[in-house]
């Protein structure tokens, strides 16, 4: 028995712990870098140059991120074996003292400085102005909207209402649309199926690559799209919500595949049936109601995001609210923010119920 | 009574993570048996189980079932060969959320047409079929409750009547017991023993208790560390073999 045991380990040499052990160190190192190649240039640009010599539009070239670059490299390599080291200690790297609380570490102290320095920058970065916040011509013209949008102009209600129905059957038919397409999708985008051969791991990976890049894609940027393509109106908007739906309900699907429970598959491949039954009986019964709840959330998104997408150009209550601020006719405009939050309002209370309903 | 039904000879199966779950595994089964395995959790026994009915591809050695190579079969015929053998879980494997009548008659998916079967069309006497089982294994008026609202005793014959619906000449079950307690536990084994029996099914079934081996087997192999260590009669594991199997420390537990 023992000797049969270690022929087995002799058959494969143990020398991972080794490699891994580099592997960390490497990593350990160019986070420190990184790190301190941050610290220094924002205390550079920031610090120095804006505080200190008070510059409004500092220089740039490239050539301070990559000597910054160089010195935290050296920075991190004099300090590395000292407990100031981040990269070592996320990589699991120290003999941590038991006795001592990790938050009172060194390190710690440094991760600190950094977070202090991100937030210090943020804060010039954004502009942020409480002088410009308070002065009295912005109060005043602030004022003036918030009155009109207070007084809503109800003559356009019914116009209104008509533009909202527009927005939710708009919706509607793009998650329906994107329906059967995300159904495919799903599977094909779902590991657990999909890693028994090298062609079905290459469809995988190609649809994977195709969903990730449809869904980086704002919906708005497609509705410009297809505005031109189709022309301004409705449909467009509809094209720009089909497509995003397909791709985000397709990895909400595929992710609910990954998760199911191997066992029915397991008992159905063993009954002898054909590979799409195993897909019927074995993974459809599992996926259905939480494909469901996920579709109808999607349509929920999908009537808020018809709303934006008629800013530019998609129809329905979001074209009509730009065309109405583009006149600065704000108690109209006024009239408009209450009927899409009223939509939005019911939209999300009736898809809530609606869910737990189905449970 | 000698004829073989399965014959392993010396079956091997390394995991593509390393795991050597089978060093060389020898054993023949003949017809009308009930073989029971028994060793350790990790001894290899449900992977033993997976590679005849080729859950599992073995890495190397042979499997004949009924007289056919089952380690190199493809495709349709590989499905032809998982339909004459049926298989029940620890876990039962039901359909979630689908009617104890759906479950049983998914045993027959393989003979069906893709289509139909989508859609749900079953032949009158499938269904026939169905209810006969189902009174067999005592679910009779459980047609149309769902699977998994029912106890684990009774979901494991469910899973019993939907291995029988495959008309199986061999029926494999992997602990079948395990998460049952034990009187359920008995039950289950005694509608096993009947479907043995009465149906002339021979069973192959993984189980940790010595003493439900006692009382059901007629024969028993032991695994240990992927190498079959012992073969025999259920009466003739003493306690040294017991030792043995289960090692230094174990103690039996008796279920009864």
């Amino acid at each position: 028995m023992t000797a049969k045991n270690e022929a087995l380990s002799t058959q494969r040499p143990i020398s991972k712990p080794k490699t891994m052990q580099v592997k960390a160190v490497l990593a350990a190192l160019s986070i420190d870098t990184l790190l301190w190649a941050y610290t220094l240039l924002v205390t550079y640009k920031i610090v120095y140059q804006k505080l200190f010599l008070g510059l409004r539009y500092p220089d740039f070239g490239w050539d301070q991120p990559l000597i910054a670059l160089g010195i935290g490299f050296a920075v991190s390599l004099a300090l590395f074996f000292t407990k100031l080291s981040i990269g070592r200690a996320s990589q699991g790297l120290y003999q941590l003292d038991d006795n001592k609380h990790i938050m009172k570490e060194p390190f710690i102290y440094f991760g600190y400085i950094v977070i202090l320095l991100t937030f210090v920058a943020a804060y010039f970065v954004s502009q942020v102005s409480i002088r410009e916040f308070l002065s009295e011509s912005g109060i005043n013209g602030a004022k003036r909207i918030f009155t009109a949008l207070f007084q809503p102009n109800l003559a356009i209600l019914e116009e209104a209402v008509f533009a909202a129905v527009e927005t939710i059957y708009m919706a509607f038919i793009a998650t329906t649309v994107a329906l059967p397409f995300a159904f495919i999708l799903g599977f094909l985008a779902a590991r657990n199926l999909m890693d028994g051969s090298r062609i079905s791991f290459t469809i995988y990976s190609l649809t994977r690559f195709f969903l990730n890049v449809s869904r980086s894609i704002e919906p708005l940027v497609w509705a410009i799209i297809f505005s031109v393509w189709v022309g301004i109106g409705p449909f467009a908007g509809m094209l720009a919500l089909c497509l995003h739906s397909v791709s985000s309900l397709a990895k909400l699907y595929s992710e609910q595949i990954e998760n199911i429970s191997n066992g029915p598959i397991e008992a159905i491949t063993a009954t002898g049936a054909h590979p799409i039954q195993v897909i019927w009986y074995g993974v459809v019964p599992q996926i259905v109601l939480p494909y469901l709840s996920f579709t109808i959330y999607r349509w929920d998104i999908n009537v808020r995001m018809a709303t934006v997408i008629g800013l530019v150009g998609g129809g329905g209550i979001g074209t009509m609210l730009m065309q109405y601020q583009g006149l600065a006719k704000w108690n109209e405009v006024g009239l408009l923010v209450i009927v899409i939050a009223a939509i939005v309002w019911i939209m999300d209370w009736s898809s809530s119920r609606l869910r737990e309903a189905i449970k | 009574m000698s004829e073989m039904i399965l014959e392993v000879e010396n079956l091997q199966k390394v995991y593509p993570n390393g795991t050597h779950a089978l060093k060389g595994v020898s054993f023949d089964v003949k017809k009308g048996e009930f073989l029971v395995v028994i060793g350790l959790s990790g001894s290899g026994k449900s992977t033993l189980l997976r590679c005849i009915n080729r859950l599992h591809d073995p890495t190397s050695g042979s499997v004949k079932f009924e007289g056919t190579e089952a380690t190199t079969l493809k495709g349709k015929s590989l499905r032809g060969l998982r339909t004459r053998i049926g298989m029940i879980f620890q876990h039962f494997n039901l359909i979630p959320r689908r009617t104890v009548m759906t479950n049983v008659l998914s045993g027959t998916l393989a003979k069906r047409p893709v289509i139909k079967s989508i859609l749900g069309i079953y032949p009158a006497q499938d269904v026939k079929k169905a209810h006969e089982f189902i009174k067999i294994v005592g679910l009779e008026g459980k047609e149309n409750h769902r699977a998994d609202n029912l106890s684990g005793g009774q979901q494991q014959r469910v899973a019993i009547a939907r291995a029988l619906m495959q008309n199986p000449s061999i029926l494999l079950a992997d602990e079948p017991v395990a998460s049952l307690d034990p009187a359920t536990s008995h039950s289950v084994m005694q509608y096993l023993k009947k479907v043995n029996e009465e149906l002339g099914v021979t069973i192959v079934c993984n189980l940790h208790f010595l003493s439900l081996v006692r009382q059901y087997a007629s024969r028993v192999i032991a695994l240990k560390d992927g190498l079959k260590i012992y073969e025999g009669e259920p009466r003739d594991i003493d306690e040294n073999w017991f030792q043995t199997i289960y090692g230094e420390d174990a103690v039996e537990v008796t279920i009864d």
